[in-house]
């Protein structure tokens, strides 16, 4: 048993970024490249003379030159030359020997360096062999092989893997105390790993809340469960208890099962500008979400999402279910095949740790899964359709609703107006397909094809933009009658093989031989054997994914592969005791957290007084002798950055809201919108999931572009600011910092350190935020009066990205309505002239400046033009000409302006009498005729508030970039 | 670079092992052989640069002009009638007497320079799939695969942290599927491309959160400081922890990278008569940027001609290559020249061409798509076309392979876009069928299961 336990000895970590010296290439190319058949791989007897000339001259020969690249399954190109199968079966590519003609043999050629460029010379990075031994060699192949009976390799059954026998309740000696430490210190005791000492209640308390909840700890909260008199054993309960009721828990938890549904807001990538966003995908968010606060039974959990619309009733209150199938339908667009292999790989992958996807080219080349079995399966998808989008949200009412059911029959006439009657023209020359619509559109000609698309992408965006649509769930449906799948050789839709009738996987199915499903797709009954109590994967898979979230590693390292190439259990009674567990417990996740976060393995510090010792043996921490320190992932810092200052918007569900641009949502990152196919790059740099395929595990990584964000961006230093201004009135305003960001007290030293950098910073500061404040250009609007005076008013609002007159634009009030400017040089009056949009530019030094540019507007023909001035704080308007709205263009270049350090250059645009249609571009470049100074370009030079940061700010920034904050001990 | 030195962390970072990729995935790498480049510059053409309009002479162009092609059609994407011949002057160029046209004139007297293909081939004729195929190896838009500079990179880590290691210069947006043509997909993060649009000038926006905006450096300098005090503080208390020490150096490195992007995006820092050689335009400028980052140490630098798919010159070649040509062609004969100069060519491979290249015949208009404005233009063509690379090992002077005697299809020595790959590997020192990441239960690699290394192409 032990042995079995200790068989991670120093293997990789499963992300270990390190480059693989084992090829094992996916699929068989090559057309020669058969798999052994039983015939050709049974052993002939030998006569022992042959088997004797094998024993001494060309074993020797092989394991002195072969043998170290081109053993057992992760040999290089396949190629196993360490039994007499593996010469016949050849490498991925060809076969290596030819027993009629020896010496034309692929091998002979690369062992006597003359097959070209085509065959590598082998061996490699050793000499060439001497042609005494190629001629030995060539002689043994003649004979056909001769290779003793009874020296079969070692290669055990995959069926025996351990992950496929069931899973049996390993027994727990009375007195063993909690089953999961009993399990750990047997190994540890084993093996002389000393665990570490329990953690403070400090440390716990902050340890649980982001691990239960995502979010950092309040300092009074923290402070009255430190304070608690009432022993570990009854408040520590309590609280998981506590933690688990509130509603942030299915929050952070939903958005660990997203990873593995690779959940996305769009559907990838869709040519010719079509509509890519999912308009209801948020659905089946919510749906996790509320799933994980309500502790649905895991089983349960599972059928809702792969057949839940065979569960519930449709019009019944139990509907809400049907959001469930987001899990299927959210995959990624693409060609059937893929889309539906997708859906296969998630599944597949997600519940029960297995990579059936690898049998979709040929036989799983490690584990026992036919390419028969990979099309029963997807014959099973083949047959569920993806049309409905049944509503399960309450109709929205009301005049606004109204009017945009209005708006959209309207545009949806169009399409109807332009494709019925083509429809009907194609019905009448195809009368066999006349009542099948998707094959009818088919026929459509180029041209009206992508006239189609165009008015259905109007509808589309229309819907997706307008968010009044009632909730609705994007469900599958089983097709009325049900095909089975031909096996596509090799992958290959246009190679069909043999039918594969849809039924479960036999490496699954320990209670009985697998049978052909019945009922519609068989997508239920799939769904009941992957629950099936019997089933050896599906209750140790989430026990270990659980695991893994609370511990940073699962028991099983390779999270989502439990084939033989992947990584053993490191602690195999444990799993084995949790998964039955698990399932005795209702399938409870609740129950599960809370078992495992009162062990003493959870509970234990982050260091360990026997550290040396202990990495000694077990440098990876296999044995739990510590609790592994992780940094905060993308959600945990953002919300707890905007927890930690009191901006987090606990607004929960709905659909999805961009946190990356104006205006900047505070709501928690679980609410984001993931666009597949454009995630913005801080969503990976912080180590984000994959987007568009499961992922079992978050990669790990620290670089440098994560520290520009924390130090850099507006957003942390926005919170910083907030948190400043928060603390502003506090007697002791680094206690109260410290309580925000750490939910603990400042210690004495900390003070000193704020207090040094508080005086450096602010005798420091002065001067930069003088200088800060004179910015050459800025925005505003305002009149100029007869006399050419000028009235510039800053805008009072920044957006992120444009300023203007307030948050709502256009606003209620209509003279200004539509007054902004934004940085790629467009700018938009209000209605009369006193309301005129204003760059305004402040000469740095005594200049001969230029002013060179040209305003355009794009709605030519609309409207009635706009009107432009240039104006000088000591002469006055200098420039005035109208842009007619016949015109498309207007130089606005003025050769020569003598300007006096601290004067203004104004650029001054209004509206002409009819604000419609004004949006223009106007993008000054103003040049220093002596070249003393780079030119100012307006739009390259736009930039928001530059609000310099203060010593309190800059203090609050750095707590946001400690290790301490950004850390779970 | 020395890190622990370098940064005045020497005792602190004692512990931390630099190579040790768990921690920092851009640590350099091992090749699996002596490598004879050492970074890569892929100039993107993207849209599909006709190839008997620049590198691929076919005179029987000439003699059938306005007349059917003899023999067998292929089929590309759309109709196209007769041959047409080049509306460029070809000319035999150099002491190597290639054939080069007057579409790139000064690249063209760069031929002794330069390793000609004219035998590419890809799979289909349409731009996404061929875009997947030539930046993924995999041609399948809805398969997400890491992109040739994410396996790059993976491989041999960067050689300046205080810079990403794989950058892709794409101005006024981003090419047809978008930034998927850059992607790492289940490789980490780390070693996606940085997308940076070179239509901008200013170096706040080239690179999100580069600078500061409300603290000058001195000041960020002492709040650094400050973090890294109290890190160093709590760290009394805590043991070695791999992560904990990655990310103090982390924050090191970004103010690094504060001052050290900055410099490389700033192309006013170089001499006069260097920026005259590229030329004061939009290609000129991004060409120098990536001479500046590759000179930094950036692993994989793309540059690619524009946001959509420029080359897509469906009509009138002579005037839209023509354009396209003379916006291209003194910056990528000044980075050669540049590269050169500077000793740099010998360890550098460039790398030029399409998703694909054009048809010798003349696109017909087809309804619904270019009825109107169809005429002069050549179809997408992924039977043959033609890449050319230039030092990082490569043979110069050197012409390889042969399209049919019209240019349409490759015939002799014929090299897939996974051939390409497997030798641009092999030339960086990677193995293909040894640079793998385990993912799913498989090791994926580049090339999945095809490519060779061409080895003639190599000095």
């Amino acid at each position: 048993m032990l042995d079995e336990q200790m068989s991670f000895a120093h293997k990789l970590r499963l992300l270990a970024l390190s480059v693989s010296l084992a090829t094992v290439s996916c699929a068989f190319s090559a057309e020669d490249a058969k798999p052994p058949t039983e015939k050709n791989a049974a052993t002939p007897e030998f006569p022992a003379a042959q088997i004797e000339f094998f024993e001494e001259e060309i074993r020797p020969l092989l394991a002195d030159n072969c043998l170290e690249c081109h053993t057992g399954t992760k040999a290089k190109v396949g190629l196993m030359l360490d039994r007499r199968a593996g010469w016949l079966k050849g490498s991925d590519y060809r076969k290596v020997v030819d027993l009629e003609k020896p010496a034309e043999s692929v091998l002979i050629k690369s062992v006597s360096h003359t097959g070209g460029k085509d065959i590598p010379s082998m061996p490699e990075d050793l000499p060439k062999i001497s042609d005494e031994s190629i001629a030995k060699l060539t002689k043994w192949i003649g004979m056909g092989l001769p290779w003793p009976e009874y020296d079969k390799p070692a290669e055990a059954d995959p069926k025996q893997h351990w992950s496929f026998q069931p899973v049996k309740k390993p027994e727990l000696p009375e007195n063993a105390g909690h089953p999961i430490d009993y399990f750990l210190s047997k190994s540890q005791k084993a093996l002389g790993v000393t665990p570490a000492p329990k953690a403070d209640r400090q440390t716990l308390y902050r340890r649980v809340h982001f691990d239960l909840l995502g979010l950092p700890p309040k300092f009074e909260e923290s402070q009255k469960f430190i304070n608690d008199p009432r022993p570990d054993n009854v408040v520590w309960p309590e609280l998981i208890e506590h933690l688990m009721g509130s509603q942030h828990y299915g929050e952070r938890w939903a958005r660990h099962w997203m990873d593995i549904a690779r959940y996305s807001d769009t559907k990838g990538y869709e040519a010719g500008g079509r509509e890519r966003r999912f308009v209801y995908s948020y659905t089946y968010r919510d749906w996790l979400i509320k799933a994980f606060n309500e502790d649905i039974p895991y089983d349960k959990f599972l059928l809702y999402q792969l057949a839940g619309e065979q569960l519930v009733d449709w019009e019944g209150p139990d509907k809400r279910h049907l959001a469930a199938l987001g899990f299927l339908s959210l995959s990624k667009n693409g060609k059937q095949e893929l889309v539906l292999d997708d859906r296969l790989d998630t599944t597949f992958r997600g519940t029960m740790a297995l990579t059936v996807s690898c049998a979709r080219c040929h036989d799983h080349k490690f584990d026992p899964i036919s390419t028969k079995e990979y099309y029963s399966l997807y014959g099973v998808f083949l047959n569920s359709m993806t049309e409905d989008q049944p509503t399960i949200g309450d109709a929205p009412k009301g005049p606004e609703y109204d009017k945009y059911l209005k708006e959209l029959a309207e545009k949806q006439k169009v399409v109807d107006e332009f494709l019925e009657p083509k429809l009907e023209k194609i019905a009448k020359e195809n009368p066999n397909i006349a009542n099948r619509r998707a094959q009818l559109i088919g026929k459509l000609e180029r041209p009206d094809r992508i006239k189609l698309r165009n008015l259905e992408r109007v509808v589309d965006k229309f819907v997706a933009d307008s968010k009044m649509e009632a909730d609705k769930a994007l469900v599958l449906k089983d097709r009325e009658s049900n095909i089975n799948q031909h096996v596509f050789i090799r992958g290959n839709p246009s190679r069909r093989g043999e039918l594969a009738p849809r039924q479960f996987l036999e490496i699954a199915s320990l209670s009985e031989e697998p049978t052909e499903y019945e009922k519609g797709s068989g997508r239920l009954e799939m769904a009941q054997d992957i629950v099936d109590p019997t089933n050896p994967l599906t209750a140790r898979n989430i026990v270990n994914r659980i695991w893994m979230w609370h511990f940073g590693e699962g028991i099983v390292r390779s999270v989502d592969d439990f084939g033989t190439q992947g990584e053993k259990p490191d602690h195999p009674e444990l799993l084995d005791y949790l998964a039955t567990w698990f399932v005795e417990n209702g399938w409870s996740v609740k129950k599960l957290h809370k078992l495992i976060l009162t062990s003493k393995a959870w509970q234990q510090q982050s260091s360990n007084p026997n550290e040396e010792a202990n990495m000694l043996v077990d440098a990876e921490n296999r044995l739990l002798w510590k609790y592994n320190r992780q940094r905060l992932d993308l959600e945990q810092m953002r919300d707890g950055m905007l927890d930690v200052v009191g901006n987090l918007d606990n607004t929960m569900y709905g659909r999805a809201v961009k946190i990356l641009e104006p205006p900047y949502s505070n709501r928690r990152s679980v609410y984001a919108f993931i666009d597949r196919q454009n995630l913005p790059p801080i969503f990976r740099n912080f180590d984000f999931s994959n987007p568009s395929e499961t992922t079992a595990q978050r990669p790990n990584t620290t670089i440098p572009m994560q520290a520009l964000f924390t130090l850099n961006s507006n957003f942390v230093q926005n919170q910083a600011t907030n948190l400043a201004k928060k603390t502003e009135s506090a007697e002791d305003r680094i206690k109260a910092m410290h309580r925000a960001v750490f939910a603990k007290e400042p210690s004495e030293s900390d003070r000193h350190m704020a207090e040094s950098f508080l005086t450096v910073f602010n005798s420091e500061m002065g001067d930069f935020a003088e200088r800060q404040t004179e910015t050459e250009w800025s925005y505003g609007w305002g009149a100029v009066d007869d006399a050419g005076k000028v009235d510039f008013k800053p805008f009072p609002h920044w957006t992120g990205e444009r300023w203007q007159m307030s948050e709502q634009w256009p606003y209620e009030h209509n003279l200004y309505r539509y007054l902004r400017a934004d940085d790629r040089g467009f700018m938009h009056p209000g209605a009369t002239e006193s309301e005129s949009a204003m760059y305004q530019w402040r000469a740095p030094a005594d200049l001969k400046i230029q002013v060179e540019s040209v305003a355009e507007r794009s709605a030519v023909g609309k409207g009635n033009g706009v009107r432009l001035r240039v104006a000088t704080s000591s002469e006055g308007v200098i420039f005035d000409k109208v842009l007619e709205a016949s015109q498309k263009t207007l130089p606005v270049n003025i050769p020569q302006i003598s300007i006096k350090r601290g004067e203004f250059v104004w650029f001054i645009l209004d509206a002409n009498g009819n604000t419609s249609h004004d949006s223009t571009k106007w993008d000054p470049k103003i040049v220093d005729l002596d070249g003393n100074f780079p030119a100012w370009q307006e739009s390259e030079m736009f930039s928001g508030p530059a609000k310099p940061a203060t010593a309190w700010s800059a203090y609050a920034h750095a707590l946001l970039n400690t290790n301490r904050f950004l850390f779970v001990e | 670079m020395g890190m622990g030195g370098a940064l005045g962390l020497g005792p602190l970072l004692s512990n931390l092992n630099a190579s040790d990729r768990s921690v920092n995935p851009l640590a350099p790498g091992k090749t699996h052989f002596p490598a004879r480049a050492k970074r890569v510059i892929h100039i993107f053409a993207n849209g599909g640069p006709s190839q008997v309009d620049s590198f691929d002479y076919k005179p029987e162009l000439y003699k059938y002009h306005n007349k059917e092609m003899p023999g067998e059609s292929l089929r590309t994407e759309r109709k196209t009638g007769t041959l047409m011949a080049p509306p460029f002057e070809y000319k035999q160029r150099g002491q190597s007497g290639i054939w080069a046209s007057d579409l790139f004139p000064q690249v063209a007297e760069m031929a002794d320079d330069l390793c000609i293909v004219n035998s590419m081939y890809a799979n289909v004729p349409n731009h996404e799939p061929s875009l997947m195929l030539m930046n993924t190896g995999a041609e399948r838009v809805s398969l997400i695969r890491p992109s040739m500079g994410s396996w790059v990179t993976y491989g041999l880590g960067t050689e300046n942290e205080n810079l990403p290691g794989f950058v892709s210069l794409c101005p006024g947006g981003v090419p047809v599927v978008e930034t998927q043509n850059w992607r790492s997909a289940f490789l980490p993060g780390a070693y996606q491309g940085t997308h940076i649009d070179t239509e901008n000038t200013l170096i706040s926006k080239l690179i999100p959160d580069i600078k500061n905006k409300r603290m000058p450096k001195e000041l960020q300098r002492r709040q650094l400081d400050l973090i890294q005090q109290m890190n160093r503080a709590d760290q009394q208390t805590q043991q070695h922890d791999p992560d904990v020490e990655a990310r103090i150096h982390s924050l090191e490195l970004a103010y690094n990278m504060q001052i050290e992007a900055t410099d490389a995006f700033n192309v006013e820092r170089e001499p006069q008569h260097i920026r005259d050689l590229y030329g004061d335009t939009l290609h000129g400028r991004q060409m120098l940027i990536a001479r500046r980052l590759a000179e930094r140490g950036v692993r994989f630098i793309q540059v690619w001609h524009g946001a959509g798919q420029p080359w897509d010159s469906h009509s009138e070649i002579k005037k839209n290559h023509g354009r396209l040509g003379a916006e291209a062609d003194q910056p990528i004969a000044a980075l050669l020249k540049d590269l050169k100069q500077r000793g740099m060519l010998n360890d550098t491979l460039v790398v030029w061409g399409g998703e694909f290249g054009r048809t010798p015949t003349v696109e017909l208009p087809t309804p619904g798509a270019n009825a109107a404005d169809t005429k002069l233009g050549r179809d997408h063509n992924h039977h043959g076309f033609t890449m050319w690379m230039a030092g990082g090992g490569v043979k110069s002077g050197f012409q390889y392979g042969k399209t049919d005697e019209f240019g349409f299809k490759a015939v002799e020595n014929r090299m897939h876009v996974h051939d390409l790959h497997a030798t641009i590997l092999h030339l960086l020192g990677f193995d293909h069928e040894r640079l793998t990441f385990r993912y799913a239960g498989r090791d994926f690699r580049l090339t999945d299961v095809h490519g060779e290394v061409f080895h003639d192409l190599i000095a």
